[in-house]
């Protein structure tokens, strides 16, 4: 274990320090404690040390060399290692001690970031305030978007490519937003809802607008999620729903309110099945008053799921 | 393959304490084991290994130079090569960043503080000022409710359930809040249940004071925000009545978004699925949204009970 760990160590250290490519030959020549003399069990063990200092974040990059043959040289651009210097002080550090202990971030060990900051100040927070869950995928679309490198994904079977500008979290889950170069306009992806792994293209591939605010790139209220050409609808909140709703659309929302507790409330519906979701889901406390089209849907839909010896 | 100790955590540990200890000079082993988290013989164990360690061909003047003195004080040279630690992989960028967003988030927050100068100066490092936001949310009574748990308040509460579409009022001893899954819960003492329930914060309709306090109970320690997390999203009981459904490839986003007993696919992109559902109105609001293009397969009472609900429905508009 401590052989290997020591080996891990110098091979970072020289892959470091090195100003040009080593080939495996040249660091089996020179790598102490050393790799097998048998070729196959030498390019198996350096290929475990690889993939331990890849999952470690290490950037090791591949290069063909200059020697005859073309050989495949590996080193570690400073640039690529090295963490440039935040600046924090200790009241940040400490703070960001309690942010890590407050806020748990599922399935990451906070203490390894912290340790590559100068370490944990200050006591933790006792009790977590929030829990997020990390999506798969979530790391690349954050890379991608630190290297403005352009993603390429398959998203409901569709191609995409996007150039992103940041990571929003909404309504518990997370979205990469930005604007879709086929489409030429700003997009949102939810990133769990991704075919598989984004492809990320070269660096500074594209330059983000200086102001960019994500949560511009995504409505607060699901219900204006659309392409649907906007209808205004009234629809009529019985009492006993109607702090509910109102509570949910906000106030702005209410155009009448009757004497016997019940309001009107007014909304921009650019998404039909979302807007007759919400209808729905209030079950008997809602109706829909107008225009006449949203009204006949709605009754439409009910009367297919009411007539007896209906489709199911 | 057999299986060996892992040395990726120990290699990241050594990987950010050389470069620590190269700017803070004088270090001593106890500061460096609170300021890592780790057991002072840990430290020891870290720093014994790197004498062994260095640059070709390991001469004396190219291998690590150690040196601790009586009082624990540390130095170490002949290692510029890690003056400064590595760098924050993507995921531990991310998670940063959101942890620390998440908080100045929440609702009463302060960003004019070290929190947000810490963040401001991260995001600058890893290159994404201004591009991470989390959004947690806000709810009309949340503060009135974090304002008496800091009392110890006993509170009534009119609380909507959403999986009975009922309203209830009760009176609540509460205990924490905390946001989760994408909104704020409460976690109280309910005393018309007579225990310790959850509620979602945005479906209290209102929060009244009683003009009682309370004492506020022991933590238990299996308390711990993944034994809250477990009761927030239903989880089926045996005893729950199982529904089944063939479901067309537009109404597919519920094997997505609802626990299943059991999926399976077609080949057009129907998919038949089996889901537990505890409460009428549940069953009703589902039957309801997934519209005539979902069929029912069984029981039959659940057929019933989606043509009661569209009849009733109905009645509202006069047909």
């Amino acid at each position: 274990m401590s052989e290997r760990l020591e080996r891990l160590i110098n091979l970072t250290a020289t892959l470091l320090a090195t100003r040009r490519p080593l080939t495996l030959d040249e660091l089996a020549d020179r790598l102490e404690p050393g790799y097998p003399d048998d070729l196959a069990a030498r390019r198996r063990q350096f290929e475990r040390d690889k993939e331990t200092l890849r999952e470690l974040g290490v950037p090791i990059t591949v290069e063909t060399t200059d020697s005859f043959g073309g050989e495949q040289g590996y080193r570690i651009r400073p640039d690529d290692y090295y963490l440039p210097d935040p600046g924090l002080d200790p009241a940040e550090r400490a703070a960001l001690h309690l942010a890590v202990t407050a806020v748990e971030v599922g399935g990451f060990d906070p203490l390894d970031a912290l340790r590559k900051l100068g370490g944990a100040e200050g006591e933790g927070a006792g009790q977590a305030v929030a829990t997020f869950e990390l999506t798969p995928h979530l790391g690349d679309c954050f890379e991608a978007v630190t290297r403005r490198s352009v993603l390429e994904f398959s998203y409901r079977d569709e191609p995409r490519r996007l150039e992103p500008y940041g990571i929003l979290h909404r309504f518990g889950h997370w979205y990469v937003v930005g604007r879709d170069r086929d489409r030429d306009a700003p997009r949102a992806f939810r990133i769990d809802r991704l075919d598989g792994p984004p492809d990320l293209g070269p660096r500074d591939a594209f330059t983000a607008p200086a102001d960019v605010d994500p949560t511009d790139y995504l409505s607060s209220d699901p219900l204006t999620y659309g392409d649907d050409q906007p209808v205004r609808a009234h629809v009529l909140i019985d009492a006993a729903r109607a702090s509910l709703v109102t509570g949910a659309l906000g106030d702005d929302a209410v155009v009448e309110q009757r004497d016997d507790g019940a309001v009107v409330v007014a909304l921009d519906v650019v998404n039909r099945d979302a807007f007759r979701a919400f209808v729905l889901d209030l079950l008997d406390h809602a109706e829909v008053l107008d225009p006449p089209e949203l009204r006949a849907e709605v009754v439409d839909w009910l009367r297919a799921l009411a007539a007896p010896g209906s489709a199911g | 393959m057999s299986p060996r100790p892992l040395a990726g955590p120990r290699l990241a540990r050594v990987l950010a304490i050389v470069p620590y200890v190269l700017a803070h000079p004088g270090t001593t082993i106890a500061e460096l084991a609170e300021r890592f988290r780790v057991s002072p013989r840990e430290i020891e164990q870290d720093l014994e290994l790197l004498p062994m360690c260095g640059l070709p061909p390991y001469t004396a003047d190219r291998l690590i130079d150690v040196w601790v003195d009586d009082e624990g004080a540390v130095d170490i040279r002949l290692a510029e090569y890690f003056e400064r630690p590595l760098r924050l992989t993507p995921a531990e960028g991310v998670a940063l960043v959101a942890a620390a967003r998440a908080l100045l988030a929440v609702p009463g927050a302060d960003t004019d503080s070290p929190l947000g100068t810490a963040v401001d100066k991260l995001e600058a490092v890893v290159g994404v000022s201004g591009r991470l936001a989390i959004d947690v949310g806000d709810a009309a009574h949340l503060t009135a409710i974090r304002d008496a748990i800091e009392a110890h308040e006993r509170v009534e509460i009119d609380y909507y359930s959403y999986a009975r579409d009922e309203m209830t009022t009760r009176r609540v001893d509460p205990a924490r809040v905390f946001h989760a899954l994408g909104a704020w819960y409460l976690d109280a003492w309910c005393h018309r249940a007579s225990g310790e329930r959850l509620f979602r914060v945005d479906r209290v309709q209102a929060v009244r004071a009683t003009g009682e306090t309370f004492t506020p109970r022991e933590v238990v320690a299996s308390d711990d925000a993944d034994g809250a997390l477990t009761g927030l999203v239903y989880h089926p009981r045996p005893g729950d009545r199982r529904v089944t459904l063939e479901l067309g490839a537009t109404q597919a986003w519920v094997a997505d978004e609802l626990p299943l007993d059991s999926r399976v696919d077609g080949p057009d992109g129907s998919v038949r699925v089996t889901l537990a559902v505890s409460e009428d109105a549940f069953l009703e609001r589902l039957l309801l949204r997934l519209g005539p293009e979902a069929e029912v397969v069984e029981p039959v009472e659940a057929a019933a009970l989606r043509t009661a609900a569209a009849q009733r429905l109905l009645a509202r508009y006069g047909s």
